[in-house]
């Protein structure tokens, strides 16, 4: 056997891995603690930091980001799970269905953006024209430029887009479940509720909790449907820190402070990957529980 | 710890239970009630992808009115045709397929020997691999976004196609590696060790034993690769200013500023966008739905 076979296979992953990721995030964090002024370069130490612990707009920023991934984690999940316990028993048509509602996440995001801005539209959108089918309700709704309306209507366009991936894996989790045990439960005479309770929920918590992390991660990485949709307003409403960013080093060019602000977000990356590797191994550990008693 | 005991109590079979007096009439009525509210769901969850396409062929002057219809009154191509001769669509479309190519092909070739590493090779230093990949595949593309354009500037690489595809690449090789890794993991060590008996090396059961075999794989990390191309809007609006080499995200994504294009237009565009990736996953979605959630949760 080659032992040094996995220097071999190594090298070429870490190099480009380096060249387009590593250097950039080096180099990311070195700029957080510079400055540059007409052309020059100069270390300013923490300045960009403690401008930053200042900036109310940083901390608006910082709310609305945990806000939206709390959000969007209780909503992917629920919705997610919800469509799993309705589509996991054999009728007619199955597949089909699952086909059907794994569409959003083959529609790209720029085309969902578009879509739903149509639909939200005060004017002339469809969902207007639901909406005043509800008493009370005057037709002009301003669903992307309305503080708080604007959060809700990103959150729905993002739960569309979104929810597929996790309704997939809870069904493949919930079918994971040995129908012995159900079988069994039934014998004894527990009810739906109580087979829900002591055997659904206990099996799919670790998958549930992997899934949570997940959730969380990937609402913290959306960009395209919020930037395209609101910009990051009305005012700092849906300005998580990727749009921040993103309008910090693009529309004032301020490279620098932005670079700083990536660096709490790089940190709250690394929170995310060590998160969903203890949650992982717990769903590891699950599975192989299952297999023993199936 | 509720599971086990369930099944250790009950194993013995019994007598069931006294059930109600008209058990089949009561199921019947709980699987209509179960199939209304699918068809409810499935009609929510296909209403935006309806109205793209509804407000793409709706006569012009139904798609600025209000209350706008429910349904098609007429068919009318103008808008994909007018989409097609007033904007670049097509070359920015053409873009947009070079770009997800270059990134298929690079992510498949890198994830081949990454994947062989995580599922086959235990070295040092191999969980710090598997961390770096994962850390790779989980950081948003928002946080490297200033230095990646520094550093794309300083090469001259900026308004470059293939230069974009590598960047695209670079997020998607981890995702390939884990997806590609649970593949070669259903390789029975038997089948490989036959290999070698049969005079294989290691890199020679890669490609003669364990990539055969995983052809579902492969499928799900080429999908993977394109969509994550195809879709992205972040990296394409940094590093490309040239209009002339728009992709056709970005292009279509500027659309929303202009005064000049119609919504028709709009609704088209996006018709036209989302119409690769959809029947793409329509034509293998049956192999990759298993790959995909099998690389997601490893």
């Amino acid at each position: 056997m080659q032992t040094n076979l996995h220097r071999k296979l190594l090298v070429p992953i870490l190099l480009f891995e380096g060249a387009f990721v590593i250097y950039p995030i080096v180099r990311g964090i070195i700029l957080a603690f510079q400055q540059t002024n007409f052309g020059k370069t100069s270390w300013v130490g923490l300045a960009n930091f403690r401008q930053m612990i200042h900036d109310p707009i940083f901390w608006a920023s910082i709310r609305t980001t945990f806000e939206f991934t709390f959000a969007m984690v209780v909503v992917w999940l629920s919705l997610g799970l919800g469509v799993a316990l309705l589509t996991n028993w054999a009728f007619k048509g199955r597949s089909f269905v699952r086909g059907i509602l794994a569409i959003p996440w083959a529609i790209p995001d720029v085309p969902t953006v578009l879509t739903f801005t149509i639909m939200l539209d005060p004017n002339f959108g469809i969902l207007n024209r639901i909406a005043s089918w509800i008493p009370g309700v005057h037709h002009q709704i301003q669903w992307l430029t309305a503080p708080n309306l604007a959060f809700i209507a990103i959150i729905m366009m993002v739960a569309w887009k979104g929810f597929p991936f996790y309704s997939l894996v809870i069904l493949s989790s919930l079918q994971a479940i040995p129908d012995e045990l159900y079988e069994a439960a039934r014998v004894d005479g527990a009810g739906t509720i109580q087979r829900f309770r002591s055997i659904t929920w206990p099996s799919i918590v670790p998958t549930l909790s992997l899934l949570a992390v997940l959730a969380f991660i990937f609402s913290f990485q959306q960009f395209t449907l919020i930037y395209l949709a609101t910009g990051g307003g009305p005012g700092q409403d849906t300005s998580t820190i990727a749009i921040l960013i993103y309008n910090q080093a693009f529309q004032y060019f301020n490279y620098n402070y932005a670079s700083s602000m990536a660096v709490v977000g790089l940190l709250l990356a690394v929170i995310g990957t060590i998160l969903f590797v203890v949650f992982e191994r717990r769903v590891i550990r699950q599975r192989y529980l299952q297999g023993g008693l199936g | 710890m509720a599971v086990s005991t369930v099944a250790i109590t009950s194993a013995p079979a019994r007598t069931p239970p006294v059930r109600n007096p008209w058990p089949r009439r009561k199921r019947k009525a709980k699987e209509a009630f179960r199939y209304a509210v699918i068809v409810v769901l499935c009609l929510v969850v296909l209403f935006p992808v309806y109205w793209m396409v509804l407000s793409t062929f709706q006569p012009e002057k139904y798609t600025l009115t209000y209350p706008p219809p429910f349904w098609l009154h007429g068919f009318n191509t103008n808008a994909i045709s007018s989409l097609f001769n007033q904007q670049p669509v097509a070359s920015w479309l053409f873009h947009s397929f070079i770009v997800s190519a270059v990134t298929v092909v690079v992510t498949v070739v890198l994830a081949i020997p990454g994947a062989y590493l995580l599922s086959r090779l235990r070295f040092r230093g191999s969980g710090a691999f598997a961390f770096l990949l994962l850390f790779t595949q989980l950081m948003p593309g928002a946080m490297i976004i200033v230095p990646e354009l520094e550093w794309f500037r300083t090469l001259h690489w900026t308004n470059n196609l293939f230069a974009l595809g590598l960047v695209y690449a670079a997020f998607n090789v981890p995702l390939g590696c884990w997806i590609l890794k649970s593949s070669f993991d259903t390789v029975p060590n038997e089948v490989v060790d036959a290999g070698y008996v049969d005079g294989c090396t290691q890199l020679g059961s890669i490609r003669r034993i364990l990539l055969p075999l995983s052809r579902s794989g492969l499928v799900a990390v080429v999908i993977v690769a394109f969509f994550g191309s195809w879709n992205d809007y972040l990296f394409a609006s940094a590093f490309l200013t040239n209009r002339s080499l728009y992709t056709a995200g970005l292009g279509i994504a500027t659309f929303i500023s202009q005064q000049n294009v119609q919504l028709y237009q709009l609704m088209a565009a996006g018709v036209v966008f989302s119409l690769l990736p959809v029947l793409l996953y329509v034509s293998v979605q049956r192999h990759v739905a298993r790959g995909l959630t099998a690389g997601a949760l490893k």
